[in-house]
């Protein structure tokens, strides 16, 4: 099949989905009530609030001001954050704050990962023995704990209690390595535990079906030891659905760290938005919600093409 | 959302089908202890809510001036109170009543709907469908958390010139959910519900010359309604933590009033009073964990029933 051509099939609807999308979040900010203009730069004189109105495109109507803020985006001008002066422009916050987000999601899918491959391997191969049992009873709990209370739970723990490393702030790894981590292992375990039960459990299930295929009985009947078995000939077929669904959740998790970087205070897109709904800057705002939107949206696509691509079993499935 | 293979709860009824295979184990299916635990975990939650303001002891809103933050198993206050006076355990009783009652009601409308679209859209096909599947598709493409934080902020927008009333931010959190469970359920039902409309007592009754409202509620809503339940009651777990979420990001519902904004409240004493975090933290947390448990104890029954048939 040419994967050219389906890339292009994907890639129509996944633009509509992206339009509309945006289209709607304009839409939404409009429906704030009063000036808006006045809500981003409160008790500023009238001549300031119009000179925003005209640049943001918000004294026209509301398929004048999606045009601009859309023809913005993809000429690369973000907009800017009208507090203070504005001085701080949209693409340079997203610059400095988008890579600090992609490391804490990544640090959090290794960690989930590397908890999750040994005790699903494990749990399938003893299945239904005690072990077993007690990581699927433990697994259930953890992978429905939401990670927010996890997280402050941790913090209360962790850091007030025991007072092993601090409970806020963020440090760039580039500065002082040591302190980076220490720093980052309170989110990153509250991000990670949930999911690395889930895939604690998708590598279980998958792990027990491979176990029963033929060559799996021929490896072990040829003496191979149950360890080097287990990697070598049952890890490996039964990973591709653990790995779709880590790839898949990568969009989800952009989302889902804005309550954990606010808890701990770490400067990424999460913190950005939470921080413009809270100093109402209307632009910020949907630009920042869309980039997310955009992200997932892409991440999704591309993931399910791939698998698609590298994995044929899955495009007979679907056809 | 959890996913939803369970090996341990597969049903083993298609196994003691296929003997002629290694017979795998043949499990009694039971009730298990988790599913005794959540509901009555539930049942506590669900007692507190609905019974709470009758129920002896201090009111949620009162300060006692006298004992501020004092620790759990007090003489008068059996749950401590907040570094501002507050009874921990009247607040408790009193969130679970927005907490539960908001989830509950948010899941009950928005899967109603998201249902009614959802198997609609499957039923008729054509233009129709494609319009709902783009819509729910559209949607979807905002994260849940990201998508409520949206609407909320914008439509509970409150500032010196537009005072907002507890009512109306509750009202608009409650709108918001049902827009974010819509696209989630109706999706599901969707799904189901095409799945079930091929099937050959559909097609008996629509050459019997059968309305299709009717058949939709006769042949496919009863079919399909299993599968929405069953998501519902998880649906209601991610309910309560995007509730705790945006009240924890300052824009839910403010003054301590439900679980989340105790926890909003009570973080920044976490040193001097910590169980003004960790109980309703894990309040929020054993009410999640309790609707998912039974969520996936309705989802094994509805797996048996579906392989017999």
């Amino acid at each position: 099949m040419n994967i050219a051509r389906q890339f292009l099939r994907r890639l129509v609807p996944m633009i509509a989905i992206v339009v509309i999308a945006t289209f709607l979040l304009s839409l939404l900010m409009r429906l704030l009530p009063g000036d808006p203009a006045a809500i981003m730069v409160p008790n500023s004189p009238q001549e300031v609030r119009d000179q925003i109105a005209h640049e943001t495109g918000l004294d026209r109507g509301l398929f004048g001001y999606y045009w601009k803020w859309l023809s913005g985006v993809l000429t690369g001008h973000f907009g800017k954050y009208y507090l203070n002066g504005g001085s701080r422009e949209i693409s340079a916050v997203i610059k400095d704050t988008l890579p600090i987000t992609l490391l804490l999601i990544l640090y959090a899918q290794i960690v989930a990962l590397v908890i999750a491959i040994p005790l699903g391997l494990v749990s399938a191969y003893k299945e239904g023995k005690r072990f077993d049992k007690i990581a699927s009873a433990v697994l259930f709990t953890t992978v429905s704990f939401p990670g927010f209370a996890l997280a402050l739970i941790f913090s209360l723990v962790f850091a007030v209690k025991l007072g092993w490393v601090d409970p806020i702030g963020y440090v760039p790894p580039t500065e002082n390595f040591g302190q980076h981590i220490k720093l980052m292992i309170l989110p990153v375990m509250s991000l990670a535990l949930g999911l690395a039960s889930g895939y604690t459990r998708l590598l279980r299930t998958d792990v027990i079906a491979t176990l029963k295929d033929d060559y799996v009985t021929m490896a072990a009947s040829k003496g191979i030891s149950n360890r080097r078995v287990l990697w070598r000939h049952v890890f490996r077929p039964s990973s591709t659905t653990l790995l779709t669904s880590a790839a898949l959740n990568m969009g989800g998790l952009i989302g889902g760290t804005i309550v954990i970087e606010t808890i701990f205070v770490i400067p990424g897109i999460g913190f950005e938005i939470f921080y413009s709904i809270g100093a109402r800057q209307i632009v910020a705002m949907q630009t920042l919600i869309a980039l997310i939107s955009i992200m997932y949206v892409f991440f999704n696509t591309t993931v399910d093409l791939l698998t698609q691509i590298t994995d044929p079993r899955t495009r007979e499935r679907r056809a | 959302m959890p996913e939803n293979s369970t090996p341990e709860t597969e049903t083993p009824l298609e196994a003691s089908v296929e003997t002629a295979e290694e017979t795998p184990k043949v499990k009694k299916p039971r009730k298990t202890i988790g599913f005794y635990l959540s509901s009555a975990w539930i049942g506590f939650v669900l007692f507190l809510a609905t019974f709470g303001p009758w129920l002896p002891g201090p009111a949620w809103d009162e300060s006692f001036y006298d004992s501020l933050g004092v620790a759990p198993f007090h003489h008068s206050h059996i749950l401590g109170t907040t570094m501002d006076g507050y009874d921990m355990w009247a607040g408790l009783q009193h969130g679970a009543r927005i907490s539960i009652f908001v989830s509950l009601i948010a899941v009950l409308i928005g899967g109603s709907i998201g249902s009614f679209v959802g198997i609609t859209a499957a039923y008729f096909r054509g233009k129709y469908d494609l319009l709902i599947t783009m819509i729910f598709n559209v949607m979807l493409s905002i994260p849940n958390l990201v998508l409520s934080l949206a609407l909320l902020s914008v439509l509970a927008y409150s500032d010196e010139a537009h005072p907002v009333s507890l009512a109306r931010r509750v009202t608009v959190l409650i709108v918001s959910l049902i827009i974010v469970i819509i696209p989630i359920l109706g999706r599901i039902a969707r799904g189901s519900a095409l799945q079930w409309g091929s099937r050959e007592f559909v097609l008996a009754s629509k050459s019997m010359g059968s309305k299709n409202f009717f058949i939709i509620r006769k042949h496919i809503l009863p079919n399909v309604a299993p599968a929405i339940l069953a998501i519902g009651f998880l649906a209601v777990g991610s309910v309560i933590i995007v509730e705790g979420s945006l009240a924890l990001l300052g824009i839910g519902i403010p003054g301590g009033a439900s679980w989340g904004s105790m926890l909003a409240n009570g973080r920044g004493n976490i040193e001097f009073s910590p169980h003004e975090v960790y109980l309703p933290a894990l309040f929020i947390a054993f009410t999640v964990i309790a609707f998912n448990w039974f969520g996936d104890y309705v989802r094994v029954q509805l797996d048996k029933r579906e392989s017999k048939i």
